[in-house]
């Protein structure tokens, strides 16, 4: 015993110096650019609307230049090392459903922390008080907080590999127009929460030309575990979605599938579909989604509309939004009850009209009409967003 | 009976969604070359150029132009962005390279495409 004992502290105190030698060169060249430049650096950063020929000729950038040539990234051959940045949104709605008066505060920060040549952790939360009228007649706010997603990313060319916990990639609404500042009309499609959002675990993901410049292949599959955490709740589930992006067209469609590896274990298939012709400053947005399940299926069509013709009305954005629910059939009351908007078929109709007074600061007024059997609804909602980004790093902010 | 007629309500609205689209779509194929119609002049003018200076691979021009990166770096951009949220503002450039790197998880954009996108936007 003591003489393996004896070997052990051998071969530590031989393989220390050598681990230690690699973990420092590998720090200085991944983490280096990151961590270690001093405030002034950002003089290797190109200036913006210089011309680019310009910066060739310093000799730094010369430097990166080389060393992209023998496999480097793009940051290094612009002289760039990206920096911590804090963005997200924070909004101010007031919605009337039903009658029902409602104001909702929210702040969703997200910070992104690049390392080295391909990593980044990043983490959204969400913050948000709701106000309503209680039984007594007065105001009482409602507070909710929770984690969006915390992830890893490992990127490389043509695969990502992601742990942690993330939005399911399933349709295009949770990851890509879920958060008020980028979605058109603040009201969410009512057949969204089908599938389960929200994943804790591993996915790999990426966007690859197909074969040619015309088409882009953007493809996730995941697995998640079962997270009872109610900050964190995620199902045991796993699936994926792949998509075709036709760049010259500005054309997108792809499906997604679901499958719940829990409870009663239904699995939900999904189709969407981007078209922005270069025509028109028009979006086309729409999203199907059908379960096994008890939360039946339904789809939403949207369309966006920028007056960007028009210098007096460029700010102003149209959009409009037609859908269907189709409740599963054969539910149970008390299913219904507990399944609340997904119990029951619905069609609904919103427009809305969203003004920029700035690029990140948005106006918005969406009128909804829901039709339920027995009890249509008018749904208002009138408020703002801000997006906002700044760096996390001193001097990352630097031109 | 109840199923039946749900799933003749699905394979209605899924065909009557469908004819919509396609309608659409047609409708804007169709639409004459107008400027004061809505068309996106920048759009087609950037098209062009790119199409002109396309990055040439040639022994003679074994790297692409600055300028030719930029104009398909400016396509891309345009092609890529703007397909969630409205065209963001110009960031300081190391913040962009984070950004961009956050926008090639999200959106799944091409490595190709965020180099293009990265050097536009900077330069």
């Amino acid at each position: 015993m003591r003489s393996v004992r004896f070997c052990f502290r051998k071969l530590v105190r031989a393989a220390l110096p050598g681990a230690l030698s690699l973990a420092v060169a590998a720090l200085g060249q991944d983490a280096g650019p990151n961590v270690a430049l001093p405030q002034n650096s950002t003089i290797q950063s190109p200036a913006p609307n210089e011309n680019s020929s310009a910066p060739q000729g310093s000799p730094a950038v010369q430097g990166n230049s080389q060393s992209y040539s023998q496999g480097g990234s793009i940051e290094q051959e612009l002289g760039i090392s990206p920096v911590p940045v804090l963005t997200g949104y924070t909004s101010y709605f007031t919605r009337v459903n039903a009658g029902q008066v409602q104001d909702a505060p929210a702040l969703s920060p997200l910070l992104l922390i690049p390392l080295g040549d391909n990593w980044l952790i990043e983490s959204r939360g969400a913050l948000a008080e709701t106000y309503s009228k209680n039984a007594q007649g007065d105001f009482a706010g409602k507070f909710a907080y929770g984690v969006v997603y915390a992830q890893a990313n490992y990127i490389t060319k043509y695969v990502t590999v992601t742990g942690g916990r993330f939005t399911t990639p399933f349709g295009i609404y949770g990851e890509r127009l879920a958060p008020s500042w980028i979605r058109a009309l603040q009201v969410t499609p009512t057949a969204v929460p089908i599938a389960s959002l929200s994943a804790l675990g591993g996915m790999l993901r990426g966007g690859v030309p197909a074969g040619s410049d015309k088409v882009n292949l953007n493809y996730a599959f995941y697995f998640s575990a079962n997270n009872t955490n109610h900050i964190v709740a995620t199902d045991r589930s796993t699936g994926g979605r792949i998509g075709f992006f036709f760049p010259n067209q500005r054309v997108e469609f792809g499906a997604s599938y679901q499958q719940v590896l829990q409870a009663d274990r239904p699995h939900s298939v999904g189709a969407h579909f981007i078209w922005q012709p270069y025509r028109v400053p028009l979006s086309v947005r729409s999203e199907y989604v059908r379960t096994s399940g008890t939360k039946g299926s339904g789809y939403w069509v949207e369309g966006v509309y920028r007056l960007s013709q028009i210098p007096s009305l460029k700010r102003v954005e149209f959009a409009a939004r037609a859908q269907q629910f189709f409740a599963a059939p054969n539910l149970k009351a008390a299913t219904i009850k507990k399944l609340g908007a997904l119990g029951l078929d619905a069609n609904q109709a919103d427009g809305g009209v969203n003004y920029y007074f700035a690029n990140d600061v948005r106006g918005t007024v969406n009128y909804g009409r829901q039709f339920i059997a027995g009890r249509n609804a008018n749904l208002w909602t009138v408020g703002m967003t801000y997006r906002f980004v700044m760096s996390a790093w001193p001097g990352g902010g630097a031109l | 009976m109840k199923s039946f007629q749900v799933k003749m309500r699905h394979g209605i609205s899924v065909v009557l969604v469908l004819a919509a689209v396609f309608l659409a779509m047609s409708a804007a194929a169709s639409v004459p070359a107008n400027p004061a119609a809505g068309e996106n002049v920048e759009d087609k003018a950037l098209e062009t150029k790119a199409k002109d200076s396309a990055p040439s691979t040639t022994a003679s021009h074994p790297v692409p132009d600055d300028k030719a990166m930029r104009l398909e770096g400016e396509k891309r951009f345009q092609a890529n962005c703007s397909r969630c949220h409205a065209s963001p503002p110009t960031f300081p450039p190391r913040m962009m390279a984070t950004i961009l790197r956050h926008m090639r998880v999200r959106a799944n954009i091409t490595d190709e495409d965020r180099k293009l996108i990265l050097r536009y936007m900077t330069q």
